[in-house]
């Protein structure tokens, strides 16, 4: 596999990522629900700073599941 | 004076009178001091939750974006948070103009997707831990008072931000993006 060099929200000059983008946080989150090491989608210091923050806002608002396929 | 953003999701019984009618109360909190601002409002509509809350598998969801005077939101969230037909709130500082879309070339995803499959080899056995993760859901009801903390966050990062561009620039993979971004793009297309 080809090695990612650039950010994709680099890519697209992306200045705050956005807590209610659910299609693109849901993206960055494995099959159950952690958010994806920066490793794994070659997401830059800041924008995985910024990526955290919203995940977790996204979490609270029910945008993204905490877990996902985990039925109590 | 501060631009900020509130997520509402209400429970999606409400018909749409008393949403607003709701939404008018909490907008006068806002308003009743002076120089406040509604900048916008946003139905989002009924959405599915990711998760039950209270037993509610779907909410009505309403973005607001205010510009107002800190000294107001106190008052604001405490008749948020004594209502309970509102399943949720956040009130975050907002970041200036309104996010731009981000996914939308057809040709990146696909790239995204193969990283993620090859991703999800080494978790495998992440997939067992879900029943020590599942104390964390719990934690969301403490969240709601910290809807407040939240906005100071935001305020923080903002510093935290400016601080670290000048930094980044030392790692040899991160200069390449800030300053080569053009020649990048140019040799993946040979």
């Amino acid at each position: 596999m080809a090695f990612r060099k650039v950010c994709k929200f680099c890519e697209r000059n992306v200045e705050r990522l956005d807590y209610k983008d659910a299609d693109t946080l849901g993206r960055l989150i494995t099959d159950r629900g952690k958010i994806l090491p920066r490793r794994a989608t070659g997401t830059c210091a800041r924008h995985q700073r910024q990526l955290g923050t919203a995940i977790k806002r996204a979490r609270y608002l029910a945008l993204i599941p905490y877990i996902q396929g985990y039925h109590s | 004076m501060r631009d900020y953003e509130v997520v509402y999701i209400f429970k999606s019984s409400l018909t749409t009178e008393e949403i607003e009618g709701r939404l008018e109360a909490y907008h006068g909190k806002i308003l009743a001091a002076e120089g406040s601002e509604i900048t916008a409002v946003d139905h989002w509509g009924k959405r599915q939750l990711a998760y039950p809350i209270d037993r509610n598998d779907n909410g009505y969801y309403v973005v607001t974006q205010f510009t107002a005077s800190p000294g107001v939101l106190p008052d604001f969230e405490r008749a948020l948070k004594l209502d309970e037909d509102l399943l949720r709130h956040l009130v975050v500082l907002s970041e200036g103009e309104m996010p731009m879309p981000i996914m939308d070339e057809r040709g990146r995803d696909d790239d995204d997707n193969g990283n993620r499959r090859r991703g999800r080899d080494d978790r495998d056995d992440a997939a067992g831990k879900g029943d020590d993760a599942a104390g964390e859901v719990d934690d969301d009801t403490d969240e709601g008072g910290d809807a407040a903390d939240d906005t100071d966050d935001a305020a923080d990062d903002d510093d935290a931000d400016k601080g670290d561009d000048a930094e980044e620039g030392s790692e040899a993979e991160e200069g390449d993006e800030a300053e080569e971004g053009d020649d990048v793009d140019a040799k993946r297309e040979d």
